[in-house]
């Protein structure tokens, strides 16, 4: 029996209303804004072992994708399947296959350090201490993160941070992790290297399948395998760079004028 | 493995509480400040109280400080979730931990764990400097009677609080019912006075909250040194409180859960 692929949608869709208040739980009493479109009907399909770039411009629906994805946010309408689970109807499962690294630097306990962060949430992903504390130290080797591992989270420098949000979302094995622009706070040195560490390690060696979001057009083109452009919550193009270039019938596009005839 | 998780808890958040040295030191000398002030306005009163405090040995000081060392308890429940969950919305660290398999609802329960463990601990510094400083007879021969007691509490104000936080998931702030409930709870409860004081139909609405019970089955234990047999009826109607409330608390976090999602507002505050 094959795999099922890394991610299917099918005419996933997202509106979202205006801001919670009472307001909204009494039925045609006040008068509403209309629904934001925030995705709308995007069908894709993500192989596994793939490098899945997300490109698109800020506002784009690119987070609120990966968010749904990812089981945080649930769909107005559509479907879609990751690793082969529903991510409406089994969420758990779904959760059990995934990890997610953000851009954010918030998310972690400012007053622990990295070690007892991680031993923290490896806990929640239901691993047993043996193995965190294996795991833990497989990865701090990894990452490279020496003395810093055992220092509170509030003295870490932005690219360590993120190399611990990286080790987090390798805590439970996932097999499809999401990275919405992690790239985004790192400097051109630090980007570069996770970059690698991303292709040549997790994707390379590891088999994993990368779903990734930038708005950084070269850093798509130079290290994802497709590329899905996103604008106004739709797909406007799909492809390798050069299908893509093919589209537009120019090979020697650069990802500027791509981009630029497609969003 | 949900012990191991719930461990997980609450180490994290003692670590985090060993990280702020000094707020211990503080919150020490705060306790000891409140109970001296009750001591004083104990002995203004002298035996006035004694009419409504037979039952529990007609003195008026060891009856409050049952009572303040109680609320504490009282607040860690009815408080703690919401605020927990609100703090972590604000940390980011939510989006985080329900991204993980652990299941949302187990998650509201065990983020007021440690709160509990902190309250138990000051309820037990309160009893202690009751004896100990201010020369009080407590009666201690049944402590697994005490810790029914306090148990069948943490579930039924845990529960409470975890209803309040499920307005948190969703509104972000401005939880109006945890105040008109603490309120309620502080002035009928039995807390600083004795319920017989309140007029007949306070008194009727004071049965209806689980702190005027956990408090007559804590007192009539700690200072009337009854048995089980004689405070079945509080054990009783707090289980009963215990049983409806939780799966009705678990049951509406998980509702905003849904809500929140898909209102696409989780990580927000």
């Amino acid at each position: 029996m094959s795999e099922p692929a890394a991610v299917v949608t099918r005419d996933l869709t997202k509106y979202f209303t205006a801001a919670t208040d009472l307001r909204n739980f009494i039925p045609r009493a006040f008068k509403r804004k209309p629904p934001v479109k925030a995705v709308d009907g995007v069908n894709l399909r993500v192989e596994q072992g793939e490098i899945f770039g997300l490109l698109g411009p800020n506002g784009a629906g690119k987070t609120t994708l990966i968010k749904m994805l990812c089981t945080m946010i649930i769909p107005t309408s559509g479907e879609a399947h990751v690793d082969g689970h529903d991510i409406v109807r089994n969420g758990g499962s779904v959760r059990k296959s995934i990890g997610l690294v953000t851009g954010e630097e918030r998310s972690f306990y400012w007053r622990l350090s990295g070690k007892e962060n991680l031993r923290f949430f490896g806990t929640l992903y239901g691993l047993e201490a043996r193995e965190i504390k294996k795991k833990i130290d497989e990865l701090v080797d990894l990452l490279e993160m020496g003395e810093y591992a055992d220092r509170r989270f509030d003295e870490y420098s932005t690219g360590m941070k993120q190399h611990l949000a990286v080790a987090r979302c390798l805590l439970n094995d996932a097999r499809i992790l999401f990275m919405d622009e992690p790239t985004k706070s790192l400097d051109f040195h630090s980007a570069r290297k996770l970059r690698r560490f991303i292709k040549e390690r997790i994707v390379g060696q590891e088999r994993k399948t990368v779903i990734f979001t930038t708005h950084n057009l070269q850093e798509a083109a130079d290290f994802v395998d497709r590329i899905a452009l996103m604008d106004k919550g739709r797909i406007k193009a799909l492809g390798t760079v050069r299908e893509l270039k093919e589209k537009i019938k120019n090979p020697e596009a650069t990802m500027d004028e791509i981009f630029e005839h497609f969003i | 493995m949900p012990f191991k998780k719930a461990g997980a808890f609450i180490r994290r958040d003692f670590l985090i509480e060993l990280s702020y040295k000094s707020a211990f030191l503080m919150s020490l000398g705060g306790m000891f400040m409140s109970v001296l002030t009750f001591f004083f306005i104990a002995k203004l009163f002298g035996k006035a109280a004694a009419p409504y405090l037979q039952e529990y040995g007609g003195d008026y000081f060891p009856f409050v400080l049952i009572g303040i060392a109680f609320s504490s308890f009282l607040g860690a429940g009815l408080g703690t979730t919401s605020s927990a969950i609100r703090q972590e919305q604000m940390l980011g660290t939510l989006e985080a931990m329900l991204i993980t398999p652990t299941r949302a609802s187990a998650i509201a329960v065990y983020l007021s764990l440690w709160n509990f463990i902190y309250s138990s601990f000051n309820v037990l510094i309160y009893l202690l400097m009751g004896k100990f400083v201010f020369g009080l007879a407590f009666s201690i021969s049944r402590p697994w009677l005490i810790l029914a007691i306090l148990l069948l509490s943490i579930v039924s104000f845990s529960s409470i609080g975890i209803i309040f936080s499920s307005f948190i998931l969703i509104f972000k702030r401005g939880n109006p019912l945890n105040w008109i409930i603490s309120s309620s709870f502080e002035l009928l409860g039995g807390i600083y006075y004795p319920i017989a004081i309140l007029p007949g139909p306070l008194q009727t609405i004071s049965q209806l909250l689980p702190v005027t019970h956990a408090l007559k089955a804590l007192r009539s234990v700690l200072l009337g040194g009854q048995t089980f047999a004689q405070v079945r009826t509080e054990i009783m109607v707090l289980l009963a409180f215990s049983v409806v409330l939780f799966p009705l608390a678990i049951v509406a976090f998980e509702y905003a859960l849904k809500w929140a999602k898909k209102d696409g507002s989780l990580g927000r505050y």
